[in-house]
């Protein structure tokens, strides 16, 4: 199990030599929130900040979400958890942040809780990563040994389902959507300005929580995130009326995989596979 | 009265366009239900695109481009390849019918095949009947 309070010391330590070296202006990491139970995240700027830092098994944010709202910031250092990391990988991919720019403070954790539900998260339901696939630092030992569960594993119910029970399943489910958009912003990939969403010039869909607009909102975020999502689920634990987003980001992730042949934000040097082409793709996959 | 599909086609400009173009001249016959949006370049079809003729009504979508490695803008067509396939993907696994959602390279000399494909991928439509589940409620629209 990992040691939380111990990677909170070495959090800790790590921030403050960077801010004392004064190269680093921003620590992203998290803080407490109205209660243990609630951390959130936290942008440390000075010395004195660094005692706010905290990190326990319910710091499941994507810290990877914040790196671009310091875009003054000289450098940044980042606390990355294995799917925070992927998601910075998939920015410096899509050049939104250069990789010399970044100190990512890499954090081995398994046994994360949501606050939700006081439960461990299934980790059916993110990518099943321990430890990140790129970091400067790493917080805390490797995590070797833990079950390695596909992360597509549970696709497969759903996969079996009737079309036509499918898409009673997900007419079902969105049409829950109350459009508060939390998915949106929880999601490190998400970071266009202005979404499609809330654009006036073409209205790309309704904007009542109602069933045409919330499909179309979803249907089209779903493309969006094709071959950048990575898969951390903070969309459906974000959701106040628990969509399982993370079913569709799994399916369009394992299809854009199986056709393309890379999972995303796992290497520097991919790119994302929908900014990217090969002459050999075969015409097969838009049958 | 039998049922005559909405189709939505989206052709590119060089190829698919001037293919049609060429059936027209030829004097090939093909069913009426499509009606053609002209793009300059496959790459231009935004996924949301697709989302939004079916939810306007369309009862399938017939995208045609260039073949692969003869786009006007060298790499457009493959690129649109990639994206169009996850659209198809996620039509399917929304449950809808990845069926009415079709890609086809048709080339600026292919007046034939554009007359053919589209008398196919009628028949297809109208096989499967009107195109209920994306189709906003035109009452719901007026609000």
């Amino acid at each position: 199990m990992t040691d939380f309070k111990q990677i909170e010391n070495s959090l800790k330590r790590e921030a403050k030599k960077l801010l004392e070296s004064a190269e680093v202006p921003v620590v992203l990491a998290y803080a407490r929130g109205y209660d243990e139970k609630h951390p959130m995240p936290f942008a440390a700027k000075s010395v004195a900040d660094v005692e706010k830092i905290v990190f326990n098994e319910y710091c499941n944010f994507n810290m990877a979400r914040y790196i671009m709202r310091f875009p003054d910031a000289a450098k940044i250092a980042v606390a990355a958890k294995a799917a925070d990391s992927r998601a910075i990988v998939v920015l410096i991919q899509e050049e939104k942040v250069r990789r010399e720019d970044l100190v990512i403070l890499g954090i081995s954790a398994s046994g994360m809780k949501d606050p939700k539900t006081d439960q461990l998260i299934d980790s059916r339901t993110t990518g099943g990563l321990y430890n990140p696939v790129e970091y400067d630092i790493l917080l805390g030992e490797e995590i070797r040994g833990q079950k390695i569960v596909s992360p597509y594993e549970v696709l497969a119910e759903y996969e079996a389902m009737d079309k036509e029970a499918r898409w009673a399943f997900w007419k079902s489910q969105l049409d829950k959507c109350i459009r508060c958009y939390a998915c949106r912003k929880a999601c490190p990939m998400c970071y266009c300005d202005p979404c499609f969403i809330d654009q006036n010039k073409p209205r790309w869909a309704d904007k009542a929580p109602q069933s045409p607009g919330n499909m179309m909102y979803h249907l089209t975020r779903f493309h969006h995130l094709a071959g950048r999502c990575i898969d951390c689920g903070e969309c459906s634990r974000a959701c106040p009326v628990d969509i399982p987003l993370y079913l569709f980001h799994k399916k369009v992730a394992k299809e854009c995989e199986e056709m393309f042949g890379q999972a995303a934000g796992m290497k520097l040097e991919d790119k994302p596979v929908l900014v990217d082409f090969r002459v050999e793709d075969s015409d097969q996959i838009l049958k | 009265m039998s049922f005559e599909p909405k189709i939505l086609g989206i052709a590119c400009n060089w190829c698919t366009y001037t293919g049609a173009d060429l059936a027209g001249t030829t004097r090939l016959h093909y069913p009426q239900n499509l009606r053609v949006v002209r793009v300059m370049c496959s790459s231009r079809i935004n996924p949301s695109f697709i989302f939004r003729a079916f939810q306007l009504g369309a009862d399938g979508v017939l995208v045609g481009g260039c073949h692969p490695g003869d786009c006007h803008y060298n790499t457009g067509n493959l690129y649109a390849r990639r994206r169009l396939a996850v659209t198809k993907k996620i039509l399917e696994f929304a449950g809808l019918e990845p069926e009415r959602f079709r890609v086809e390279w048709i080339s600026a000399s292919e007046g034939n095949k554009f007359a053919e494909v589209v008398t196919e991928f009628t028949a297809r439509i109208k096989e499967l009947g009107p195109q209920q589940k994306l189709k906003i409620d035109e009452l719901l629209e007026k609000i």
